[in-house]
């Protein structure tokens, strides 16, 4: 076995060597995963989904991270399944993709929801706490607020875009329990709708010192006829930071996708002219 | 037939990868792909895109001015741009993408050629569709 593991390193380190292995994950990688005083493991770091990777940092990157994550056994996970909607619910999917993705709340610098804002192409930032857990994200510059005390949601929820987040600790696994979303955002993806009835439970789990293994589920039964899970790899980014994204600044999106509404054919699918 | 496209449809969601902002498809043709060389005249390094001016000649001694949209700075810096410095007025370069479905003069730009020969990429692949 510890034969068997000094030869994956062998051969990560050979592979790092020939494409250029960045100094950030060659410097980490051999580091424990950092606990915090309270026992558990700390997520603090500035990550970023690696599925956004190569939009985010460029594809040299991405082949650093898979040589990685083959070194050191990492699976890559399994594509995603499509929403198990009700059919109301993909006719209005289908809508929106025949659409092209032009009414995208996002294209209008509205906040992404959960849990899409977690696989943006752009890095957040985990504090964490001893009785709270604070994401800063890049994107729309939003954040979240997690407490981990024990203490139940609000009493006072008002339908939101982000929703309202409640953490606990399953073992050295955080899960986070959000509701009280209104019905504006997109899960993941592209007509991705859901109702105020939505509930997402969020899975982290830092598995390494470079890599965080997240999981949603998403369960609202006005949409879906049974819940929907998505996993994605979180990596760390040790030499980045989250800089300022002011979405609004230049966004000509909003006048072109006011031009596009007023000739639909040219933007729609042929099939559906 | 429509079954067959919405198959291919959802393939393609399927594979496409994340964008920043917004759907590529809406706004610009993957179908219609774009090569131009000429003359930087200013650059927008701004959120949540930035924009080239790029001054084409057309071959019959006009120019014309395009405008290229690409990835908001903090992706670029992340890819090893940086402002003032990676792309300048008066640089001649040549920028390969795709031309807006819209405007005439207007695409996105998917890669940024340089006169020494470095190519860097400068804005999404096409049929990124807000994943």
């Amino acid at each position: 076995m510890e034969r068997r593991r000094a030869l994956g390193w062998f051969a990560a380190l050979g592979v790092a060597w020939m494409i250029g292995w960045p100094a950030a994950f060659a410097q980490s990688a051999a580091q424990p995963i950092p606990r915090a005083a309270n026992g558990k493991p700390d997520l603090s770091g500035i990550w970023i989904a690696q599925g956004a990777l190569a939009l985010a940092a460029g594809e040299d990157e991405v082949k650093a991270a898979l040589a990685a994550d083959a070194a050191a056994g990492r699976t890559p996970l399994p594509a995603r399944a499509a929403p198990p909607y009700r059919p109301e619910a993909e006719a209005r999917r289908q809508y929106y993709l025949n659409r092209r993705g032009i009414d995208d709340p996002m294209a209008r610098c509205l906040l992404s929801g959960v849990p899409r804002i977690q696989l943006r192409p752009l890095p957040f930032r985990i504090v964490q706490l001893p009785t709270e857990v604070i994401v800063l994200y890049e994107i729309h510059h939003a954040f979240r607020m997690i407490p981990t005390d024990g203490r139940p949601h609000p009493s006072d929820m008002e339908p939101s875009y982000m929703g309202e987040s409640v953490g606990r600790w399953d073992g050295d696994t955080l899960v986070v329990d959000v509701r009280g979303f209104n019905d504006k955002s997109w899960l993941v993806g592209v007509g991705t709708v859901h109702t105020e009835q939505l509930r997402v439970t969020e899975r982290y789990t830092r598995d390494s010192y470079d890599t965080m293994l997240y999981e949603a589920v998403m369960d609202d039964p006005d949409v879906f006829t049974k819940p929907w899970r998505i996993q994605e790899r979180f990596r760390l980014r040790p030499n980045d930071r989250v800089r300022e994204y002011e979405c609004i600044e230049n966004n000509e999106d909003l006048q072109r996708i006011e031009k596009l509404l007023q000739n639909e054919s040219v933007f729609r699918l042929p099939t559906q002219q | 037939m429509r079954v067959v496209v919405t198959r291919a449809l959802a393939l393609l969601a399927a594979a496409t990868s994340v964008s920043a902002h917004h759907s590529f498809a809406a706004q610009y043709d993957a179908a219609k792909p774009l090569t131009l060389t000429g003359t930087v005249v200013k650059i927008d390094w701004t959120n949540p895109h930035i924009h080239i001016f790029l001054d084409v000649k057309d071959g019959k001694g006009s120019v014309i001015q395009w405008k290229l949209e690409g990835f908001p700075p903090n992706m670029l810096i992340r890819q090893g741009w940086q402002r003032d410095v990676t792309l300048k007025p008066g640089a001649v370069i040549t920028v390969a993408g795709w031309h807006a479905r819209l405007e005439a003069n207007e695409g996105a730009a998917r890669y940024v050629t340089f006169s020494d020969g470095r190519k860097m990429a400068s804005g999404p692949p096409a049929g990124t569709w807000g994943q």
